[in-house]
């Protein structure tokens, strides 16, 4: 289920420091809840309890990589619809066409500031549930 | 009073200290895992795990204030990607760009140390 609020942000980053310091962004300057994974294996062990609000993944990551990851949560129920957003510096038109048949909803730039990424994450939010609003009308 | 803001300002401080004083293993981590690949340059998994390490290289020095680092880890991780069909498909590579690459990361690395203040050193 969508809140109109968001809450809860499932976050996928192999990289130890920056999975550090985004989580801590994320959950002090923004106030949101956020379970930090370090592999998809972590984020299919907590996603059914976690049940997010959105899911935030690094694209490229050792042994299963940030699509693949996007494909196996998708299969559970509590992440089925909730929006994906894909962390990269591979943003050329042909990788944006490939994230965006795989259903992800917005992508976040890298390099990016750890210090405004929850703003950023609002505003993706903000834009989905005005989407969704839309739709439903 | 200090605001959330401040504090992961100073997390971000500090974890980019730590990642400048690290940078020398987390170099000779690439030129290690390089050496490995050049001794089989045919073998995908050496190349992975290079590939994935100076990947990493570049996405903590962009976030931790090494734009130098992260650049020349980009043109190694770029160079790299250019043999990736090759190896894939068992013709094995002249790495020249290769070596020329990881020469700038070293010396890029070189430069963020000595720019960069000792974060073991007393205030």
């Amino acid at each position: 289920m969508v809140n109109d609020a968001l809450q809860r942000i499932l976050y996928v980053e192999d990289d130890a420091d920056i999975r550090k310091i985004v989580s801590m962004s994320l959950e002090m300057v923004g106030d949101y809840t956020v379970a930090a994974c370090g592999s998809c294996a972590d984020a299919l062990d907590v996603v059914d309890d976690f049940d997010p609000d959105l899911l935030l993944l690094d694209v490229m990551m050792p042994d299963v990589d940030g699509p693949t990851t996007l494909s196996r949560l998708r299969r559970r129920a509590s992440a089925a619809d909730a929006p994906a957003v894909f962390i990269t510096a591979k943003v050329q038109a042909v990788d944006m066409a490939h994230y965006k048949r795989l259903g992800v909803f917005d992508v976040i730039v890298k390099p990016f500031d750890p210090l405004v990424l929850s703003d950023r994450i609002g505003q993706i939010w903000q834009h989905y549930r005005n989407r969704e609003h839309d739709d439903a009308g | 009073m200090t605001t959330p803001d401040e504090i992961v300002a100073m997390e971000l401080a500090r974890l980019s200290a730590t990642f400048v004083a690290q940078l020398p293993e987390q170099v000779q981590a690439v030129e290690d895992d390089m050496t490995a690949w050049l001794d089989e340059p045919g073998d995908v998994e050496r190349f992975e795990i290079l590939s994935h390490r100076v990947h990493q290289l570049k996405g903590s020095g962009s976030t931790f204030g090494c734009p130098g680092v992260s650049r020349a880890a980009r043109a190694l991780e770029q160079s790299l990607g250019a043999f990736r069909g090759e190896i894939v498909a068992g013709r094995l590579p002249a790495p020249v760009a290769v070596e020329s690459a990881m020469t700038e990361l070293q010396n890029e690395a070189r430069q963020a140390r000595t720019r960069s203040p000792d974060p073991e050193a007393s205030p």
